[in-house]
């Protein structure tokens, strides 16, 4: 029991990072729905750095520069040529699920670096990505840069004529969110589940793409969110721990995506934008151009 | 920044040109603001008002001509720069984020603001600028929580706190009740006499202009055409002036016997696209031959109850009869056949489609009459003989029929929906802010139009937030605030103080 909510923070740091992430990069309007081919890319070039190298430091730098450079591409298709954000990022998933393919398959097999260490107990990444989310929250809600950043991705064109440069605070928002991006891959695949194989993430971006909207763009509830996605992975793992004889696995196994897609159907719904809608980014997915 | 003396020319535009593909915005235009003055610059709509203060600004590049501060010649590459300088704007449309606060709102991008964000001591400073100049407002409150006069202020606030010795005010009083309008100018007048803050000041009311500016630049398609002392002019020198010939401000009204009362509306409730209720509980007649003008600030209602009698919203409670048939929960189209006619409010989303030719928006409203419709047929040469028609008699300037509506301008525009609707002959019209944005000579247009069309017998609903017009065409007057009539006045009776505090919310006339 306690080593299912061990192994559920573990997998809940993946989402929560990855999430926090496209948080930040969707507060200041931008929607990148590539988050899986992301996620793919990062954690196969860091899973590839560190068993050449026999060190996780580098394969964490790799996945994170890897993260960095990726979104900073899918900032140049969404800021500076103003392309559609959700065509752009599908093709951002499809790159990745294709390249890391193609470049990982000789690497397939566990990564075979001894396991790092836990603290008080508790899977070190999960601490993170709490002290990560503290860290956000702090940001977006208690500093001028975080105002800025909302207010980019609540109307540019009043941003602008507050004196801020939109363009430079949304490649700054996709490059911290490229780097949150690509950490969150590294800790799938060399910490929560080093062992690489094709399409290894199983539609984990997906996910954490959708707790963003879940939490409200709140990063206390997208800690919330993954621990409770985390959870319910893990019990498609284990079902017999819990409820012994209750469903198949894979009823299990589809519950996460069930309730993603209930999530998304109810915040498409005239009841949740009558409540709830002022939560929502007012520009998220608008390319913006300035005039003149 | 150094202080500048009182009548020191502050910002200074010499030969300032700017195109938009083929139209000349602004063509050489020399502009000079002093400290300590009112300065209205005039222009019908098209005049280039709005592109010459954005780019006083620094909102758009000009393509020829300088910009002087305090002497010195400056380039503003974004509004940063003008910011940086002592500049501030509060824009025609609202610049502020809904979803913050007051507070947040002001303090964006304010280069004092910190990493940190104080936001007691920024409150602070905010609150003793509204003290200063006599301003309320709740500072806490999200700003879409606040009403369009209030929204205004905050943007007001916003460039003061950012230190603005310049403000430019694009069409201030557009959005205000004339109490409203009043407190306003005293605040104005506040900041040009302690603060040697210079305001320009854009408007197209004339006695506002009159009343309470020091000098005035008068705009027409791009040029400067005069530059006078407001003590030298008059109503009619300004207006003449802005047109380029004589203009008559007042329609002759006529009287013709008022009929059988056409539209009875009950106690009539309905919400907004928030799910707020915008109307609560309004009741009133309306009769063959006569105008009920609705006179209202933006924001109160009035668009929610025109679209609520137009059938294009669900009506929460209360009846709705059109020549004794109940049509609360009627669909469009049997409304249309009922004899009602709809000028929405938004010529291009609403009233017309931008990419159909003129013959196609034309065929919107006929397209299930017989004569232009057999078996699902569309009659083309019937259609097309109708528009060319309607263009003739509405002198509307257009290459053709086939014209995409977006090519027209907005008056000519109007002038083809409101021709549209008019051969209709509809038994109640809803003109909604039927000549909002239009020039003199357009609106006065419209005007006579309607006032045939009250002489045929249609009774018309006048929903204005132009006080003036209201007042000059109805038979009777209504005020609405917060979504509820305040009064029903005739206009015997409807002087404009009464109606202007009945508008605010401060008087209740009948009902």
């Amino acid at each position: 029991m306690w080593n299912l909510l061990i192994i559920s923070l573990a997998a809940a740091a993946v989402f929560a990072i990855a999430a926090l992430g496209e948080l930040i990069e969707q507060r200041a309007g931008i929607l990148n729905v590539g988050l899986e081919g992301l996620m793919l890319l990062s954690g196969t070039f860091g899973f590839i750095a560190a068993k050449t190298s026999g060190s996780y430091t580098l394969g964490f730098a790799a996945a994170i520069l890897c993260g960095a450079v990726v979104g900073l591409l899918h900032g140049f298709f969404s800021i500076t040529l103003g392309s559609n954000q959700v065509v752009n990022g599908m093709a951002i998933w499809i790159l990745g699920f294709g390249l890391t393919t193609y470049v990982g398959y000789p690497y397939t097999g566990p990564l075979g670096l001894s396991p790092l260490p836990k603290i008080a107990g508790l899977p070190p990444f999960f601490l993170l990505a709490v002290a990560l989310a503290a860290a956000s929250w702090f940001l977006l809600y208690k500093t001028h840069l975080g105002l800025k950043l909302r207010s980019v991705g609540e109307n540019p064109s009043v941003a602008e004529v507050s004196g801020i440069s939109v363009v430079r605070l949304r490649y700054l928002s996709v490059l911290l969110a490229g780097v949150l991006v690509g950490l969150a891959g590294a800790v799938y695949s060399l910490v929560y589940n080093p062992v690489w194989s094709y399409n290894y993430l199983q539609g984990w971006g997906f996910i954490a793409l959708a707790l963003v909207f879940f939490s409200l763009w709140n990063p206390f509830l997208v800690v919330a969110g993954a621990v409770l996605f985390g959870v319910l992975w893990q019990m498609s793992l284990y079902p017999e721990l819990l409820f012994p004889g209750l469903f198949s696995r894979y009823i299990w196994r589809t519950l996460p995506f069930v309730i993603t897609i209930v999530v998304f159907v109810a915040l498409s719904t005239r009841w949740f934008s009558l409540r709830w809608g002022a939560t929502k980014p007012a520009a998220l997915g608008v390319p913006y151009t300035r005039e003149g | 920044m150094h202080s500048v003396e009182r009548g020191q020319v502050v910002l200074e535009a010499r030969g300032i040109s700017k195109r938009f593909g083929e139209v000349v915005a602004n063509d050489r235009i020399d502009l000079q603001l002093r400290a300590g003055e009112i300065h209205a610059v005039l222009g019908e709509n098209g005049a280039g008002k709005t592109t010459l203060m954005r780019i006083l600004f620094g909102e758009l590049q000009p393509d020829e001509g300088e910009i002087f501060f305090q002497g010195q010649r400056v380039r503003f590459h974004s509004p940063r720069d003008a910011i940086q300088l002592g500049i501030g704007m509060v824009h025609q449309e609202r610049k502020l984020i809904p979803a913050h606060t007051v507070v947040e709102n002001i303090i964006l991008g304010h280069p004092d603001t910190g990493t940190v964000l104080d936001l007691s001591r920024a409150e602070h400073r905010i609150a003793a600028l509204c003290e200063r100049y006599g301003f309320r407002l709740p500072l806490q409150a999200k700003v879409w929580q606040l009403s369009e006069g209030e929204k205004q202020i905050v943007e007001i606030l916003k460039a003061l706190y950012h230190g603005a010795r310049v403000l430019i005010m694009d069409e201030p009083t557009s959005v205000l009740s004339p109490p409203e309008v009043e407190r306003l100018l005293h605040s104005l007048r506040t900041m040009a006499s302690e603060d040697l803050a210079v305001i320009p000041f854009i408007t197209h009311k004339l006695p506002v202009v009159l009343e309470h500016s020091d000098r005035v630049t008068i705009l027409r398609r791009g040029r400067v055409v005069a530059e006078l002392e407001t003590k030298q002019a008059t109503e009619q020198s300004l207006a003449s002036a802005m047109v380029g010939r004589e203009v008559t401000l007042q329609v002759e009204r006529i009287e013709v016997p008022i009929g059988e009362p056409v539209l009875t509306v009950d106690d009539l409730w309905a919400r907004d696209d928030r799910g707020v209720l915008a109307v609560q509980g309004v009741s009133f007649e309306v009769r063959a031959g006569e105008i009920l003008g609705i006179a209202g600030v933006a924001g109160n209602g009035q668009e929610i109850l025109s679209d609520a009698l137009a059938g294009l919203r669900p009506v929460e409670r209360g009846r709705v009869r059109l020549a004794g048939v109940d049509i609360t929960r009627v669909p469009v189209l049997q409304r249309w056949k009922l004899g009602l006619g709809y000028i929405p409010t938004e010529r291009r989303d609403v009233g017309s489609i931008p990419d159909f030719s003129l013959v196609d928006n034309v065929l919107l409203n006929y397209y299930s009459e017989p004569a232009f419709s057999r078996r699902g047929v569309l009659a083309a040469s019937e259609a097309r003989a109708l528009t060319g028609q309607l263009l003739r008699e509405y002198s509307v300037v257009a290459a053709g029929p086939e014209a995409p509506a977006r090519s027209l301008s907005g008056g000519n525009l109007q002038k083809v929906i409101v021709g549209r609707v008019l051969s209709r002959r509809p038994r109640l019209l809803i003109a909604a802010l039927p000549t909002h944005g239009l020039d003199v000579g357009a609106a006065e247009f419209i005007h006579r139009k309607l006032l045939e069309a009250k002489r045929a017998g249609t009774g018309i609903i006048l929903i204005s937030e132009d006080l003036d017009e209201v007042l000059m065409l109805s038979d009777r007057v209504a005020a609405i605030y917060e979504g509820q009539f305040t009064g029903i006045v005739p206009a015997a009776e409807a002087s404009k103080e009464l109606i202007g505090e009945m508008m605010a919310g401060l008087r209740r006339g009948r009902l």
